[in-house]
């Protein structure tokens, strides 16, 4: 089972950088990590010396995620289709509307990140995005963090992951903020895993803070990617 | 009810999260509620629980109606209880009353926003003046100012109990920054950690021949008598006063020798904190005082905590425009200690933000 799995993970890793742009819409829980996610993956593929484009689909509260930091990451080189705060200036509660450029992301040059914040509808809300279903390019990415306990053992993540709709490969995200160390993510991520086995869905890569690098020993099965929590200064 | 918790296992999640949690381990039996930022989480993740543990939700036309179905389930002996903030806050001030004037164990969780404003939805810190003393009334409420997840989980459980104990209504001050931020906090069945909930109790529909068998069960809100108003008024008045020295609680931190105190509650206090760490680490003489409840005020605590050496400057440091000040000094009324003040409404405040204030000052 674990060796099918392995495979099948080469396979999407295969397709992943054989595509001619990358295409990936971050879902999950609320506040599994989904924006981090999207943020560190938009930026790692900018540093790779292409075109990205991160898109902000939060559709609850889109003036608390990506706001904050849209001038950051837009000096980073990133374009990102987001509300920044002047443009929000004003409206409040009852701006709780899309960004009209999201709408048409698929139709921006280069690769698009799309961070679906909030995560009450998952997958669904990629019906936003003109042409989002029909893409051959979209990949669909579960942020999963074990330390949440609507997703903190494996029958929970098990309906978590069923109730999203499609979903193309998983993101472990186990942490803990600050108290985060290499052995609770280590065990909160195997048990994601065996998650991913049972239901036949990839994992794309664990997430680690960057400040566990010195930390991790020995290296592991699953791909890491290094990760820089960008979210903790988003104060809204 | 199933075991909600495993032992000893830490979880990461928002304030709003907490507040569902924890109102699930304080056997909480229904919430009524109405959205608003930034207390949605609250409702939303008590939804997500209730089908599981049995638990009741009730999404009402408004906030009056949230704040009344509250006060209409608690007199049937529910466990039940309410989230906003803001304006919400605003409209359920009528309920509110109704749950002092009848002496409701209403319980509610206010994730504060800023102000003036429908739609503001910010953090601020300026909903202290509305929650303890709001209402056409004389603020005879239990009012617990967080800091941290932890506390929001120990508070609700500790809020819940209050309510059905004294019988005043109590409410959780917290905000937007808790609401949202994330943070590792120990989840726990209060009975594993030797607390006690209160039992509920019907306060209608009760047995026995009125006169006979019991007492009548005097549920008011309307005093049409002028001397009537005037002795219940007195009566609630001298039963909060009675109750505060049990129900007062703070925090206090390198008083003894301070030159300057800087009092804080809330989220601000963990910037007052750092602040006089950093302080201390320069050979300022600072110190730190936070009042955990607002209604009572712990104003015997903080008169010594200032009398000690006496500190010569008490800074007052908060997310509102004098909120937190005008409460204080009404409380400490006599003090000759000079008051000074960092108003940032709307602002977070960091501890630089305080130690220029104090390197100013002193």
């Amino acid at each position: 089972m674990l060796t099918l799995f392995l495979f099948l993970q080469e396979v999407f890793f295969f397709t992943q950088q054989n595509t001619a742009r990358v295409v990936e819409a971050y879902v999950g829980e609320y506040a599994s990590g989904k924006s981090e996610m999207a943020i560190n993956r938009a930026l790692e593929l900018k540093k790779q010396g292409r075109n990205v484009t991160l898109v902000d689909l939060d559709t609850v509260e889109p003036f608390y995620t990506l706001r904050t930091l849209k001038n950051q990451l837009e000096k980073k080189g990133l374009k990102v289709l987001a509300f920044s705060r002047e443009q929000s200036f004003g409206l409040g509660e009852t701006g709780a509307m899309l960004n009209p450029a999201a709408r048409w992301a698929l139709w921006q040059e280069g690769d698009i990140i799309m961070d679906v914040g909030y995560g009450v509808l998952g997958a669904q809300t990629l019906n936003l995005v003109e042409g989002a279903y029909d893409s051959p390019e979209l990949k669909i990415m579960a942020v999963v963090n074990y330390s949440r306990p609507m997703t903190g053992n494996r029958e929970r993540i098990k309906k978590y992951i069923n109730s999203l709709g499609r979903v193309d490969a998983i993101v472990a995200n186990t942490h803990m903020g600050d108290e985060s160390t290499v052995d609770l993510i280590k065990e909160g991520n195997r048990e994601i895993f065996a998650v991913a086995a049972e239901l036949g869905i990839p994992i794309f890569f664990q997430a680690l803070d960057e400040k566990l690098r010195d930390a991790l020993e020995e290296s592991w099965e699953i791909p890491v990617k290094f990760i820089k929590r960008f979210m903790p200064a988003a104060i809204w | 009810m199933p075991k909600i918790f495993e032992a000893n296992k830490k979880a990461f999640i928002t304030g709003n999260e907490a507040v569902a949690w924890a109102a699930l381990a304080a056997g909480a039996e229904i919430m009524f509620g109405y959205p608003i930022t930034p207390q949605n989480e609250v409702m939303h993740y008590w939804t997500r629980l209730a089908p599981e543990y049995g638990k009741g939700f009730l999404q009402t036309e408004d906030e009056l109606s949230a704040g009344f179905t509250v006060c209409g389930a608690v007199q049937s002996g529910k466990k039940a209880f309410t989230a906003t903030a803001g304006p919400g806050n605003v409209l359920m001030q009528e309920p509110f009353g109704m749950a002092e004037a009848m002496r409701l164990p209403l319980f509610a969780v206010i994730q504060q926003r800023g102000g003036p404003s429908s739609g503001t939805v910010v953090y601020s810190q300026q909903e202290v003046t509305l929650t303890t003393f709001g209402g056409n009334g004389e603020g005879h409420r239990i009012v617990y100012s967080t800091a941290t997840h932890q506390e929001i989980f120990d508070y609700t459980i500790k809020g819940f109990n209050a309510a059905w104990k004294y019988r005043f209504p109590t409410f959780l001050l917290g905000d937007g920054y808790q609401a949202k931020m994330r943070e590792p906090l120990e989840m726990y069945n209060p009975e594993e950690r030797g607390i006690e909930m209160v039992k509920t109790y019907p306060l209608v529909g009760l047995e026995g021949k009125i006169g006979e068998d019991r007492e009548p069960q005097h549920l008011c809100n309307i005093y049409s008598l002028e001397e009537e108003l005037y002795e219940v008024v007195m009566k609630f008045a001298a039963e909060h006063e009675a109750i505060s020295p049990e129900l007062v609680e703070y925090e206090e931190k390198e008083c003894e020798d301070a030159e300057i105190i800087i009092l804080s509650h809330g989220v601000v206090s963990r910037a007052a904190d750092d602040a006089v760490k950093i302080l201390r680490a320069q050979g300022i003489k600072a110190g730190y005082f936070r009042p955990i409840t607002l209604r009572p005020f712990p104003q015997k605590q903080l008169r010594e905590a200032i009398n000690r050496r006496p500190a010569r400057k008490l800074l007052i440091a908060e997310s509102a425009y004098g909120q937190l000040d005008r409460l204080t000094k009404q409380e400490i009324y006599g003090e000759t200690v000079a008051i000074e003040n960092l108003f940032m409404p709307g602002v977070g405040i960091i501890d630089y933000d305080i130690i220029n204030k104090v390197k100013s000052i002193l």
